[in-house]
């Protein structure tokens, strides 16, 4: 976290006037132990703008907008509102203060009606008798979801709500302090294309009436569609403000991984070899639909897409888990039929789950035992484990993955998670896969293990293996894939061969354009290389 | 973030720590040597060897299902079912062997019964995707029902002494009973089976994890399939030592048995909602309510006071396993 001399830094405050700032961090930073999470960060906020705040995992947004919203007190500088210094102590007191948020896991009552979700935490309308003075809790429900142009029953509990309605009510929540500011973390990663353009309407109706929205998104497309202004975060310090007009989407990217892309992602050069796997016409009724590829040996696959596109369970059916309804697999050119995990493990392939907790590992048993978990019929005879190969093996993937532990006995839950999610590849990789699809592989790690899991997965393909990779991450695929397969509501919208991938063509692919026509119509400048 | 683990409880393998440490099942033999000793001070000749061995008699079934119960519950599982099922084969090896089938013929149809009565258990659990509280609810009173209309409540008893010698019976000089190392190997053999087999690691796995035993390609329906199998077959084998040890095959054999069989494996360490437990802690938490429920009607406690001790005893096992389980290191 040493402050580097960096031509991208750009600190520019274009002399507008007539600008009301909303809210203000100056020189803001927060430790956690020894380590500073952000350090001396400035951070204007306007009335009526859409700041985007961009970084990786690990950049420090959380902590910045979690001193915004009152969670955390900074450890230097402070926060300002309308050039009045202010202690938020608690998210109690920011939202007095005008600064509400929603979070990306929505906070509500799920067995709570909206109505009583909109009250949680405040202090409630009381009749003359002291009971609680429902009728006019009701009418500024009415009249909050009328601001937003929302109409749905309020007295619904919120558990019968879709996701973007849960959301809706908690920006309802937010807009009934009266809020100045509006922090908005991740709002889209679980909407629809339409219902986020359903959401951007909204944020461009509080713009219009002065509220300012501070905007965490990953996905550039959007930010780059509705923000006026970004600021990018990296390591806990502030690299760069300034307006989007300004920008183009290699240099934002530049900028939030600090250093070219390539230089995250080494790509061995190869030629792909014979076709491993071949996918034709898959479906599984109500969940995707007429999906084909080929997968060969030494070749990495992306699968891009929106969350709910069915990306995951395409894969899952290829692992066996929630096998196909039709279509069919084709492995080295016969058609196999997999009916469960076991007989996936046992022709080759191998699925790394995205939920790393709940669907990849036991995290109170020790590190040897989970990476021995799915590769026990190869170190045992006669159904006897034998703990001496259990061992070597263990430590073969701790050397090679240079998984960080004290002990391999210690339980996985013991470990960060970098060091998790390269338990889990190892986990995946005793049992010697031909064919890997790897399921968000690098969420929630920090850069570091990141780039440690791309030289992973590099080896992988380098060593003839055929690799499918599942992410969200668009710049991630863009840079390791060979060709990029685009899904959207359960079908391929897209297949995109590399290394010269268009960013916009596949984002517009991702929300349902057909790839054609994307092709041609240039969104935003620039593709990425 | 390190947290508290469930080390104690876990397998033996498990242990993150190399060096020796003070684990549940340290503290639970700890507690039978300090049980035993008080009751060689209440009951004068209760420690004599022959006494000890001979007591062994009253606890061979209820040990043998607990063993069995042990990897119901480690899985994330319950059966409800045994005392039963333990019932219904009886009669069934009892009825079969009055209507003339040599008594060889009618044991091995007790086994198959035994089996096929924690298969179906199994089976409505792992591809039913019933829950196995309500499922072995049900079998409870089937498995009971059945005995009860096919024996129409009436005993079999006339059965030849190689048989009831099983259960009545002593070697060694008259100290140790018939069917003690029935339960000696039969304790062997599931420790080698949960601790040291793939099938043991993957019975682990469905009760820590269930979703990341299926994403890590184990078939997770057949292995419960295997476990209620293994229940129902251990289930046959006590009914046939409880069958030679009271020479009869009756229909109200064993009521209530669940629940002593479910304390001893909860106070060996065996967690109620499965992923840690161990054959080790089982046989100590079998022998330390087993001598404490003998040894106070030795020592001139009525014998009703039994199920109030093996009730807290319930509390007090699962007690022990939050507590173990909070510790921090």
């Amino acid at each position: 976290m040493t402050p580097t001399v960096d031509q991208d830094r750009t600190v520019t405050y274009p002399p507008e006037t007539a600008v009301t700032v909303a809210c203000r961090l100056v020189g803001a930073g927060k430790r956690f132990g020894g380590i500073w999470a952000c350090r001396n960060v400035d951070l204007e906020i306007r009335a009526g703008e859409v700041h985007a705040v961009m970084g990786e995992n690990g950049a420090g947004k959380s902590t910045l907008m979690k001193m915004l919203h009152g969670i955390h007190l900074p450890d230097e500088g402070h926060v300002e509102l309308a050039g009045r210094i202010v202690s938020l102590t608690s998210p109690r007191v920011a939202e007095a203060e005008g600064i509400a948020m929603v979070p990306q896991e929505l906070d509500l009552f799920p067995d709570l009606s909206v109505v009583e979700n909109l009250f949680v935490g405040r202090v409630r309308p009381r009749t003359r008798f002291g009971t609680f003075d429902w009728a006019t809790m009701r009418r500024q429900a009415a009249t909050a979801f009328g601001r937003l142009n929302a109409t749905f029953d309020i007295d619904a509990p919120v558990r019968s709500l879709s996701g973007a309605n849960a959301q809706m009510v908690e920006i309802a929540r937010a807009l009934m302090h009266d809020a100045k500011v509006v922090i908005l973390d991740e709002p889209t990663a679980a909407l629809t294309e339409r219902e986020a353009q359903r959401l951007f309407g909204i944020i461009g109706e509080l713009t219009r009436r002065g509220v300012a929205i501070v905007y965490i998104s990953h996905r550039l497309d959007e930010v780059f569609q509705i923000a006026e202004r970004i600021t990018v975060l990296r390591d806990g310090e502030r690299i760069h403000t300034g307006r989007t007009r300004d920008l183009d989407m290699p240099r934002l990217i530049q900028m939030m991984v600090g250093r070219p892309l390539s230089k995250l992602f080494h790509r061995t050069p190869h030629t792909p070899g014979e076709a491993l796997l071949e996918v034709q016409g898959l479906g599984r009724t109500g969940t995707f639909e007429d999906i084909s590829f080929t997968l060969r040996r030494g070749e990495i696959v992306g699968l891009s897409g929106l969350i709910g596109a069915g990306r995951s369970e395409v894969a899952q059916a290829i692992f066996g888990i929630a096998p196909a309804t039709h279509g069919s697999i084709l492995i080295a050119g016969r058609p196999t039929l997999i009916p469960n995990s076991s007989s996936a493990i046992a022709r080759g392939i191998i699925y790394v789950p995205e939920e790393r907790r709940s669907q990849g590992l036991v995290l109170d048993y020790p590190i040897d035992w989970n990476i021995s978990f799915s590769g026990l019929n190869r170190i045992s005879r006669f159904g006897f484990v034998s703990r001496r190969r259990e061992r070597e093996i263990a430590e073969r993937f701790r050397a090679l993955f240079a998984i960080r532990s004290s002990s391999l006995k210690a339980p996985v839950l013991s470990l960060s998670g970098g060091n998790q999610q390269k338990v889990l590849l190892a986990k995946a990789l005793v049992v010697e896969p031909e064919i890997i699809l790897l399921d968000e592989p690098t969420r929630g790690v920090d850069v570091g293990a990141k780039a440690e899991i791309y030289r992973i997965i590099d080896d992988l393909a380098a060593a003839g293996k055929a690799v499918l990779v599942v992410s969200s991450e668009m710049n991630e695929l863009l840079s390791m894939s060979d060709r990029i397969l685009v899904m959207h509501q359960g079908r391929l919208t897209g297949t995109f061969t590399g290394p010269d991938f268009s960013p916009d063509a596949i984002g517009a692919a991702a929300a349902g354009v057909l790839a054609e026509q994307a092709e041609d119509s240039a969104l935003h400048p620039g593709s990425v290389h | 973030m390190s947290q508290p683990t469930t080390r104690s409880t876990a397998p033996a393998e498990a242990s993150p720590r190399p060096r020796f440490a003070f684990t549940r099942t340290h503290g639970l033999a700890l507690l039978l040597v300090i049980e035993l000793a008080g009751l060689g001070v209440l009951v004068p000749g209760y420690l004599e060897p022959g006494s000890l061995l001979d007591t062994s008699r009253t606890f061979i079934e209820t040990g043998i299902l607990a063993l069995g119960m042990t990897f119901v519950i480690v899985s994330g599982g319950i059966d409800l079912s045994v005392a039963s099922l333990l019932a219904l084969v009886s009669v069934v090896m009892g009825l079969s062997y009055q209507a003339g089938l040599p008594l060889p013929a009618a044991m091995f149809l007790g086994i198959m019964t035994g089996i096929a009565g924690g298969l179906v258990n199994g089976a409505a659990v792992a591809y039913l995707g019933l829950h196995p509280f309500v499922v072995t609810l049900a079998t409870m009173a089937i498995y009971r029902g059945a005995a009860y209309a096919i024996s129409n409540a009436a005993a079999v008893s006339d059965f030849p002494p190689w048989f009831t010698s099983i259960g009545q019976s002593y070697f060694a000089g008259g100290l140790v009973p018939a069917q003690l190392p029935v339960l000696v190997v039969a304790a062997l053999a599931c420790w080698l089976l949960l601790d040291r087999t793939t099938f043991g690691r993957r019975v682990y796995g469905i009760g820590a994890n269930e979703l990341a035993t299926r994403f890590s390609g184990v078939p997770v329906e057949r292995v419960k399939l295997a476990i209620y199998g293994l229940m129902g077959c251990l289930v046959a084998v006590a009914a046939m030592i409880q069958t030679a040890r009271v020479s009869t095959a009756r229909a109200n054999a064993s009521i209530g048995l669940e629940l002593p069989v479910i304390a001893m494996v909860v106070l060996g360490g065996t967690k109620i909602t499965g992923g840690a437990g161990t054959i080790p802690g089982t046989v100590l938490g079998v022998l330390v309510l087993a001598y404490l429920q003998d040894g106070l009607v030795s020592a001139g406690v009525r014998n009703d006071w039994g199920l109030v001790i093996v009730g807290a005893f319930l509390i007090l096992g699962v007690l022990a396993n939050e507590l173990f389980r909070r510790a921090p290191r």
